[in-house]
C-alpha cells in the first residue's frame, strides 16, 4: 500500500466508518446462522478484512480476544502458496493448519479473496471454532495428546471453492472425519457467507473511492492509531518490568508445574515484551504456536493502551515481542495444541502485574485466570450422540478505584456466554442443582476481588465428561498488599457418596446421579485489607458476598 | 369521531389530535414534576375539546427513565432454591472486551433482597420438588417487615408450569394488597431464566412508580370530562388499556420511537410500496427500521440502556436501529487529526451553537445552517431564529482551524460524515434481512430526517425518498393509528415432524385461549389471530419467526413451514439446508384489533388541499463543492398545490421540517399532499 496519496480526513472518516462496519455485518451473519453454540453463544469467532500483504484492515469487536489481529497469518499461507494471480473471483479457502495457525485445529479460517477491476484488492475472513474436529475427543482438548496428528484433521490453505466451483473430495473428506458434521458444514455455510459478505462490501468501497485513495485511508487510520497508542505509551516510565506465576500441570503430568515468566521493556513510545524465559514447550496439549504468544502480548498491550478502540494493524506498531521457538507459546510443529488457549490469561495476567509498578492507577490485582468451562458428552436413549458445552465466569481483580467484578469471563474472553441453565435442561440429561457466587472467594483487600461462582450437575444417565481446572494451585494474586482470591476447584461426587477432586481429565465416566461440582477462582484483592472502607465490609456480610467469619478473619 | 394523542417525552411534550374533521397539533415543554400538567397544556394551546373526544392514546417516557434514572420501587427477587443469584450473575459476558474496568449489569434488585423458595420444576414441566406454601406466607411477612413495594417471582421453567409462581403469587396478593406482585409466566412464557428474570424484575421496580402515574394521568383525563378510552403506547408497536399498562408497564418501555414507524407502515401500504425504510432523525439520534408490507420487523427482547450495562428486556418490541447522529450531535476532532461527529449531543441545552444559548460546539443542524440548507428565519415555524455567525464561529473554532479548512469545507465535512455514518445504519436495517437498498423506498420524518434523506438514499442507492404530511409531527401522529394489540409466547422444543400432534395442538389453544381472555378483559369480542413459529435448523441457536396456522403445520403437514423456512434463511443469510432437520423453540401468538375507523389513516390518504402560499425565494446552498454553493429555490410546502413538480437544487421548507432536494433529483407532491422524490440517477 502506498501512502502517497494526501488523504482527506473526511474520507478517511467515512472509509473507517465503512471498514468497520463491515466487519460487524460479518460477524452478524455468521452468528445468527452458526450452528454450533461455541460461535452463537460463546461468542468463539472473529471475522475481518485483511489487505494484500496479510495485514488487518478492521476486525468485529466483541468477538474473542485472542484472536486479535493474527488472521492474517492464516491467510498470507495462503498467498504464498497461490500467489495473488492464482485467486479467483468465487474461490473460497479452508485453513487451520496447527504449524502455521498455532491454534488447536478446531478453530477454522474461511476467507474469500476481493476484487477490483479483475485484480485482488483484499481477503474477507473469519476464525470460528468449529464443534469437533476429529481427533481424539468428542469436541476438543484431550489432554492425552502429545502431537498434533492425534488431535484431528488438518487443512493447509486448501479452495474448498474454486472459481465458485465445489471441491467435492474436500467436502466429502470434512463430512467422513468430523463427529458432527451436519455442524461443520452448517458453520462452514455460515463462514462462507460472511466471508463472501465481507469481500462484496470492500469491493463496493474500493470502486467508489478507488484503490489507491481506500489504501491511503487505510494507512491514515493506522497511522493516526499508532500516534495515539504511542503517545500513551511514551508516558509509561521507561524502565524493565518483571513478573512470573505458575500453572498447574501441563494436562499430562499433572504434577509438572509451568514457569510463567515475562519481562516488559519500556523504551520510549516502544514496548517490548520478552518470552524468553518462559518455559519451554511440554509434551501435552497446553503448548501454543507463534500465535498464542502474540494473542497473550496484544491482548495486554490493548488491555493499558487503547480498551475501546477498534482493532486494526495500527493498534501494534508500538509492541515488540521477543519469542523463540520452542517456548510454550511458540511451540515446533507438531506440538500438541489441543488445549492451546488455556495458559493464555495467566500469561496476560503476568504481564499486567509486572506492569503493575509502572501503572499503579491501571491495573488490577489477577483474575480467576482459567478458560472456566466443562464439556459432557454421551448418547441418548435413541443413540443420538449429544455434547453439553458451557463457559462460566469467576472472579476479577481488585482494582485501584473499586471491588473486581464478580462472575464474568475471563480475559480472553469477551461476549461469551453462559448456557442458561433452562436451555442446558431441556436439550441435555442434566439437572443443574446450583449456581450462584461462591462466598468467600475473593481476595481481601481494600477493594475486594469478585466471587467466582458455584455450578453443580447432575447427571440423569451415563455421559463422559472433560474438565480442564486450572490454576487450581497458585491463586490469583493480590496486588498493592491485597490477599490472593480461591482457587478453581472441581469435585466430582459419586452416587454412592465418594468423592474425587479433579484436575484435568478426559472421557471421565459419569453415570446416573453422579454429580460434577464446579467452584470457580475469586480475583485477587488491591490494597491492604485494613484499608477497605468499614461500611463496605458491613455490606459485604448484609449481601453474603462475605461471611461473618470470613470478614472478622481478614479485615479485623 | 375525534382522538387525540399525547406523548410525553424527556423535552417537549406533543400532541396530535382528529377533531371535526381536521388535524390539531400542539408541541409544549414537559413538566417534569407533574407530567399531566404538560399535558393540559398541550391539550389547552391545540384547543382539543376533550369532552367530544373517543379515545385518548398516551406514550411517556416513565417507565424508561425509571429503569434508566435507577429511581423505581424497593424490590424483592424470590427464586428457585439454589439459583439466588442468576439475575446478579447474569450471563457473565464481558461485551467491553479489552476493558479491564468493565462493568457488568447492575441488577435493579440488591442480592440481599433476593429469597431462594425450596421448589423445583424440570423442562418438561413436571414437579420435582412441591412447593409449601407456608414458606410464601411466611416471607410474606418478612417482605412486609422490610418495607417492599414490589416483588418479582421467576421460577426455574415456570415458562413450562407455573403452577407455583401461581400459587405464589395468590398468596402474596391475597395477604398484602399493596404489595405490586409480578410473576415471570404472566409477563413471558418463554425459557432463559436470566432474561426472564430481568424482565419480570423490570416490571416490578418501575410498576408502583408507573401505576401511581397512569391513575394520576387517567383522573386527570376524567377531570377534563373526558369519558371515552384511554390506550397506552407500548413496546411492540400496539396498545394496551390503561389497566393493563398499570400491571405490566414493562411493555411500554420502548413507546417513543415505534410510533412513527406505525405511521410509515400505513403509508407504505397506502402508497403500494413493499420494501420501505422508514427514517426518522430528531434531534439526538436518528433511528431506522424496514418495513415489508406496511409491517415493521418484532425483535424478541433487546437492552434498556447502554448497550454494555443495560437492562435485558425479553418483551417483543419494534425492531429499530439507532445511530448516534441527530440534529444535535456534536462534531469534534480527536489527537490524532481524525474528524468525528457525534455520538455526544448538545441536547436541547445549550443546543446548537446557532441557537445562541452558550452553546460553543458546533453540530449537524449548525452545519446545515452554514451550508444554506436550513433556513435561519423558519425554524420551527419562524418560532426560533438562528444565528448563522455563531455557527460559523464554532465550526471554524472546534474543526476548520484544526484540520485547515476553511468553514463551509469543514461545515460539508460534517454533514457528509453524518450522512454516511446513518446510511451504514440505513443499509444494515435491509441487508440483514436480505433486502437489498435498491429496491427500497425511503420515508423519512422527524425534525431533521428530510434535510439528509436524500442524501443517505443517494449514498447507499435508493432510488425514491417520500416525505410525508407533517413529517415533524409524524411520531405522534402514527400513535393514533396504532392498533391494540398482545403478544404471547409458549416455548415448545422439539423437531418439526418429530412433535406429537397432541403436544402442538396443546400450545395452539394454550395461546388461543390466552388471546380470548385479553380479548375478554378489555371487553373487546374479536379480533385477528396470527400464529407464528421459532424455527432454525437443529443445532443453530438463533431462529427465524415463520408464520403457521395450525398444529398440523409442525408435526404431520410441515412441507409449506419447511419451505418458507428455507426461504427465509436462504434471504437472510445467503444460504439454506434443505436436507437439515428444523426444530421449533417457541410458538407465538399476535392478537390485534384493527381501528374501526381510522381517522389518522384517512386523513393521509384524503386529496391534498394546499393551504397559504408563498412567495419563492432563492438561496446560494452547498451540494457537494464548498466553493461553488448553487443557487436554489426555496419554496413553502404548505402552499404547493397536488401535481406541483421541483427539481433540485431546491429546499422545501414547513413549519417544522426542511427537504433539501439535491441537484437533478425531482420532487412532485402526489394527490394527498405527500411529496415524493425520485433521485437523479434513477429518473
Amino acid at each position: 500500500m502506498t501512502t502517497n496519496i494526501q488523504v482527506n480526513p473526511i474520507t478517511a472518516e467515512v472509509v473507517r466508518n465503512a471498514i468497520n462496519a463491515y466487519a460487524e455485518e460479518m460477524a452478524t451473519a455468521l452468528c445468527k446462522s452458526a450452528y454450533n453454540m461455541m460461535i452463537y453463544e460463546v461468542r468463539d469467532f472473529c471475522c475481518g478484512l485483511i489487505d494484500i500483504d496479510g495485514r488487518m484492515i478492521s476486525q468485529n469487536q466483541g468477538g474473542l480476544p485472542i484472536f486479535l489481529a493474527d488472521l492474517g497469518v492464516a491467510v498470507k499461507d495462503g498467498i504464498e502458496r497461490y500467489g495473488l494471480d492464482g485467486f479467483h473471483p468465487g474461490d473460497v479457502i479452508i485453513m487451520n493448519h496447527g504449524g502455521v495457525c498455532g491454534q488447536h485445529l478446531n478453530n477454522v479460517v474461511i476467507y474469500a479473496p476481493c476484487f477490483h477491476d479483475g485484480k485482488v484488492v483484499a481477503f474477507a475472513a473469519s476464525r470460528a471454532h468449529w464443534v469437533d474436529i476429529g481427533g481424539m475427543r468428542v469436541g476438543f482438548g484431550s489432554v492425552q495428546t502429545t502431537e498434533i496428528y492425534q488431535e484431528g484433521i488438518q487443512f493447509r490453505s486448501l479452495k474448498i471453492y474454486e472459481a465458485g466451483k465445489r471441491n467435492d473430495t474436500l467436502w466429502q473428506i470434512i463430512t467422513d472425519n468430523l463427529r458432527f458434521p451436519d455442524a461443520a458444514l452448517g458453520d462452514l455455510r455460515a463462514q462462507m457467507a460472511s466471508a463472501q459478505l465481507g469481500a462484496r462490501r470492500f469491493a463496493e468501497l474500493v470502486k467508489r473511492y478507488g484503490t489507491e485513495t481506500v489504501s491511503s485511508c487505510i494507512e491514515t487510520i493506522w497511522d493516526r492509531t499508532d500516534r495515539e497508542v504511542r503517545s500513551f505509551v511514551a508516558k509509561i516510565p521507561d524502565g524493565t518490568y518483571e513478573a512470573q506465576s505458575y500453572l498447574d500441570n501441563d494436562g499430562r503430568n499433572l504434577d509438572l508445574k509451568i514457569l510463567i515468566k515475562v519481562k516488559v521493556i519500556i523504551d520510549g513510545e516502544r514496548m517490548v515484551i520478552d518470552f524468553s524465559e518462559m518455559n519451554d514447550q511440554v509434551p501435552g496439549p497446553l503448548n501454543s504456536g507463534y500465535s498464542g504468544g502474540l494473542a497473550a502480548a496484544r491482548i495486554a498491550f490493548k488491555n493499558v493502551t487503547q480498551p475501546q478502540a477498534p482493532v486494526n494493524e495500527g493498534c501494534f506498531r508500538a509492541l515488540e515481542i521477543i519469542l523463540p521457538e520452542g517456548k510454550l507459546l511458540n511451540a515446533k510443529h507438531p506440538a500438541a495444541l489441543g488445549l492451546y488457549s488455556i495458559p493464555l490469561p495467566t500469561v496476560i495476567d503476568t504481564i499486567l502485574k509486572a506492569l503493575a509498578p509502572a501503572l499503579p492507577d491501571r491495573i488490577p490485582a489477577a483474575h480467576k485466570g482459567d478458560m472456566g468451562g466443562c464439556s459432557i458428552s454421551g448418547f441418548r436413549p435413541d443413540g443420538q450422540r449429544f455434547l453439553l458445552m458451557n463457559i462460566f465466569g469467576g472472579g476479577w481483580g481488585g482494582r485501584p478505584q473499586e471491588d473486581g467484578e464478580s462472575a464474568s469471563v475471563s480475559i480472553c474472553q469477551g461476549d461469551v456466554r453462559n448456557a442458561p441453565v433452562e436451555l442446558q435442561e431441556i436439550q441435555y440429561p442434566f439437572l443443574i442443582e446450583k449456581f450462584t457466587l461462591r462466598q468467600d472467594s475473593g481476595g481481601a483487600g481494600q477493594h475486594r476481588g469478585g466471587l467466582g461462582v458455584e455450578l453443580t450437575y447432575r447427571a440423569l444417565q451415563s455421559a463422559s465428561a472433560n474438565v480442564n481446572c486450572e490454576r487450581t494451585k497458585d491463586p490469583p494474586w493480590g496486588l498493592n498488599g491485597g490477599k490472593p482470591g480461591a482457587v478453581n476447584a472441581a469435585t466430582l461426587i459419586r452416587a454412592d457418596g465418594s468423592e474425587e477432586k479433579l484436575l484435568k481429565a478426559t472421557g471421565l465416566p459419569l453415570e446416573k446421579d453422579d454429580r460434577l461440582i464446579f467452584l470457580t477462582a475469586g480475583g485477587g484483592g488491591w490494597g491492604d485489607p485494613r484499608k477497605r472502607d468499614k461500611k463496605e465490609i458491613a455490606e459485604d456480610v448484609r449481601t453474603g458476598m462475605v461471611s461473618q467469619a470470613a470478614a472478622t478473619r481478614d479485615y479485623a | 369521531m375525534s382522538i387525540v394523542g399525547i406523548d410525553i417525552g424527556g423535552t417537549f411534550t406533543d400532541l396530535v389530535g382528529y377533531q371535526n374533521g381536521a388535524i390539531i397539533t400542539s408541541k409544549t415543554s414537559t413538566v417534569p414534576a407533574d407530567p399531566t400538567e404538560g399535558a393540559a397544556n398541550a391539550l389547552r394551546i391545540a384547543r382539543c375539546d376533550v369532552a367530544t373526544m373517543t379515545e385518548m392514546l398516551h406514550g411517556s417516557t416513565i417507565a424508561i427513565n425509571t429503569v434508566l434514572e435507577r429511581s423505581g420501587a424497593k424490590t424483592a427477587l424470590i427464586t428457585t432454591e439454589g439459583f439466588r443469584d442468576v439475575y446478579f450473575m447474569g450471563r457473565g459476558n464481558r461485551p467491553d472486551a479489552f476493558n479491564l474496568f468493565f462493568h457488568r449489569p447492575r441488577p435493579l434488585v440488591p442480592r440481599e433482597l433476593t429469597f431462594e423458595v425450596r421448589e423445583r420444576m424440570n423442562a418438561a414441566g413436571e414437579v420435582l420438588t412441591a412447593m409449601e406454601t407456608k414458606t410464601i406466607a411466611t416471607l410474606g411477612e418478612q417482605l412486609a417487615k422490610l418495607d417492599i413495594e414490589a416483588v418479582a417471582i421467576c421460577f426455574l421453567h415456570a415458562y413450562a408450569n407455573p403452577v407455583h409462581e401461581q400459587a405464589a403469587g395468590e398468596i402474596l396478593r391475597k395477604k398484602h394488597s399493596n404489595l405490586f406482585v409480578t410473576l415471570s409466566h404472566e409477563i413471558l412464557r418463554e425459557f432463559r431464566e436470566y432474561e426472564r428474570t430481568s424482565t419480570t424484575a423490570l416490571n416490578a421496580f418501575v410498576g408502583p412508580r408507573v401505576s401511581r402515574y397512569l391513575g394520576k394521568f387517567e383522573s386527570f383525563a376524567r377531570s377534563a370530562n373526558f369519558a371515552g378510552k384511554i390506550a397506552i403506547m407500548r413496546s411492540n408497536g400496539g396498545t394496551m388499556s390503561i389497566e393493563q399498562a398499570r400491571q405490566e408497564p414493562v411493555a411500554m418501555m420502548e413507546s417513543g420511537p415505534v410510533a412513527g414507524m406505525i405511521g410509515a407502515g400505513y403509508l407504505a401500504k397506502f402508497l403500494g410500496i413493499e420494501q420501505a425504510i422508514g427514517f426518522d432523525m430528531g434531534g439526538t439520534t436518528a433511528k431506522c427500521t424496514l418495513i415489508t408490507n406496511g409491517i415493521a420487523p418484532i425483535e424478541e427482547g433487546y437492552v434498556i440502556g447502554d448497550a454494555f450495562t443495560g437492562q435485558p428486556m425479553q418483551l417483543p418490541v419494534v425492531d429499530i436501529i439507532e445511530v448516534g447522529a441527530g440534529g444535535g450531535s456534536v462534531a469534534w476532532v480527536d489527537d490524532g487529526g481524525g474528524l468525528h461527529v457525534g455520538p455526544v449531543s448538545a441536547g436541547a441545552d445549550p443546543g446548537p451553537a446557532c441557537y445562541g444559548r452558550g452553546g460553543e460546539n458546533p453540530v449537524i443542524t449548525d452545519a446545515n445552517l452554514v451550508l444554506g440548507r436550513l433556513n435561519g428565519n423558519r425554524f420551527l415555524g419562524g418560532g426560533m431564529s438562528l444565528d448563522k455567525s455563531l455557527s460559523e464561529k464554532a465550526i471554524d473554532a472546534k474543526v476548520g482551524n484544526k484540520l485547515g479548512f476553511n468553514t463551509m469545507t469543514a461545515a460539508l465535512g460534517i454533514a457528509t460524515i453524518a450522512d454516511n455514518a446513518m446510511s451504514l445504519a440505513v443499509r444494515a436495517v435491509s441487508v440483514n434481512r436480505g433486502i437489498d437498498p435498491r429496491d427500497t423506498t425511503m420515508i423519512a420524518f422527524g425534525g431533521a430526517g428530510p434535510l439528509h434523506a436524500v442524501s443517505i438514499a443517494r449514498e447507499i442507492s435508493i432510488p425514491r425518498v417520500i416525505i410525508p404530511k407533517l413529517p415533524g409531527n409524524f411520531s405522534a401522529l402514527g400513535m393514533l393509528m396504532a392498533n391494540w394489540r398482545q403478544d404471547f409466547v409458549r416455548t415448545l422444543v422439539g423437531e418439526l415432524k418429530r412433535i406429537q400432534l397432541t403436544d402442538a395442538k396443546r400450545a395452539f389453544d394454550d395461546l388461543r385461549q390466552s388471546g380470548k381472555d385479553a380479548l375478554a378483559r378489555d371487553g373487546h369480542t374479536d379480533g385477528k389471530f396470527e400464529f407464528a413459529a421459532d424455527l432454525r435448523y437443529r443445532g443453530q441457536e438463533h431462529t427465524i419467526a415463520i408464520p403457521v396456522e395450525k398444529p398440523e403445520d409442525l408435526s404431520s403437514d410441515i412441507s409449506g413451514t419447511q419451505q418458507k423456512f428455507n426461504a427465509q434463511h436462504d434471504r437472510r443469510y445467503g444460504h439454506a439446508a434443505p436436507d437439515q432437520s428444523i426444530e421449533i423453540v417457541n410458538l407465538r401468538l399476535v392478537v390485534t384489533i384493527a381501528r374501526m375507523q381510522d381517522v389518522i389513516g384517512a386523513w393521509l390518504s384524503a386529496p391534498w388541499q394546499p393551504e397559504e402560499v408563498a412567495p419563492e425565494q432563492r438561496r446560494a446552498v452547498v451540494f457537494d463543492d464548498p466553493a461553488k454553493p448553487l443557487d436554489a429555490r426555496i419554496v413553502w410546502r404548505p402552499g404547493l398545490a397536488a401535481g406541483t413538480e421541483i427539481v433540485g437544487p431546491a429546499v422545501i421548507e414547513e413549519p417544522n421540517s426542511t427537504t433539501w432536494l439535491p441537484p437533478g433529483d425531482r420532487a412532485v407532491i402526489d394527490p394527498s399532499g405527500h411529496i415524493v422524490i425520485t433521485l437523479a440517477e434513477h429518473n
